[in-house]
């Protein structure tokens, strides 16, 4: 996938780009509030993020349009994945993917 | 633990606070959980992401710009009354921080914990200034993350130097 001067970084977010990360894959599954996303991302990555971070990372990825907050009656929005955030999505694993791969190939010739 | 949302500032708070204290209330509570929400409040406040909050950039709403501003007004603008209390503030906190130490001497001797303390009176009765004078009418949320945050750390920071030096 070509990159242009449009698509969103996740690289700008400092500490929060793995949290973000994350959410978008969580998000990538279906819409899903705050808790559902903790409990999702604790049983794909392993780790459980605390609700500073979780929204942290949340109003981060809200301000640049990667997700967007679904109305709901319930105190607890849920958000799903946009447009721009399933690039941005697609765009990061395929380069985590060709890390990965350099990195396999490397260790098999060592 | 749904107070600590009150640390997050107003606009935060009108978006995400409910839906927080939401997620809060359903994790035990934890000294890893208060920290991450300790620091997702300070972060919140230095790189703001909802619209409607202040852009530190803009101006006036870090501590560092204020004093920086009043600085070149030529100094604090503060009453006399204030002038006042400041002052009565760094005497008292004077006295206080060394009879502290001074007790802790007598019972514990010269422990890194001890000498610690006594190394970081100094910023501390700095702090105490900067309470009085700067941050008076702040609200009580601002005022207790950056008063007790840099005191803690500037605590911890003499301690770890303590730790050290004493193992030299």
């Amino acid at each position: 996938m070509k990159k242009t001067k449009e698509d969103p970084e996740l690289d700008d977010f400092g500490r929060f780009s793995e949290p973000a990360l994350l959410i978008l894959i969580s998000l990538a599954e279906e819409p899903k509030h705050g808790y559902s996303m903790t409990e999702d991302i604790e049983s794909i990555a392993g780790v459980r993020l605390g609700p500073g971070t979780l929204y942290g990372a949340i109003a981060r990825l809200e301000s640049r349009g990667l997700i967007q907050a679904l109305k709901s009656e319930d105190r607890r929005n849920p958000y799903r994945l946009t447009g721009l955030g399933e690039r941005a999505l697609r765009m990061r694993l395929e380069a985590m993917s060709t890390i990965v791969r350099t990195g396999q190939r490397r260790l098999a010739m060592a | 633990m749904k107070w600590m949302v009150q640390l997050y500032p107003a606009a935060w708070r009108q978006r995400y606070g409910e839906e927080f204290t939401t997620v809060l209330a359903e994790q035990r509570a934890s000294p890893g959980l208060i920290l991450d929400v300790l620091g997702g409040a300070v972060d919140a406040r230095l790189h703001p992401q909802v619209r409607g909050e202040k852009k530190n950039s803009k101006g006036d709403e870090t501590m560092t710009n204020e004093m920086m501003q009043r600085c070149a007004a030529g100094g604090p603008k503060l009453s006399k009354e204030d002038q006042k209390i400041a002052s009565m503030a760094v005497v008292f906190s004077s006295l206080f921080f060394t009879i502290l130490y001074l007790v802790l001497t007598k019972i514990y001797h010269a422990k890194p914990a001890v000498e610690a303390l006594g190394y970081a009176s100094f910023p501390a009765i700095w702090m105490v200034y900067e309470q009085t004078a700067y941050l008076r009418k702040r609200k009580i949320s601002t005022q207790a993350v950056i008063s007790l945050g840099i005191m803690g750390a500037m605590y911890l920071f003499m301690l770890g130097a303590c730790e050290i030096a004493a193992r030299l």
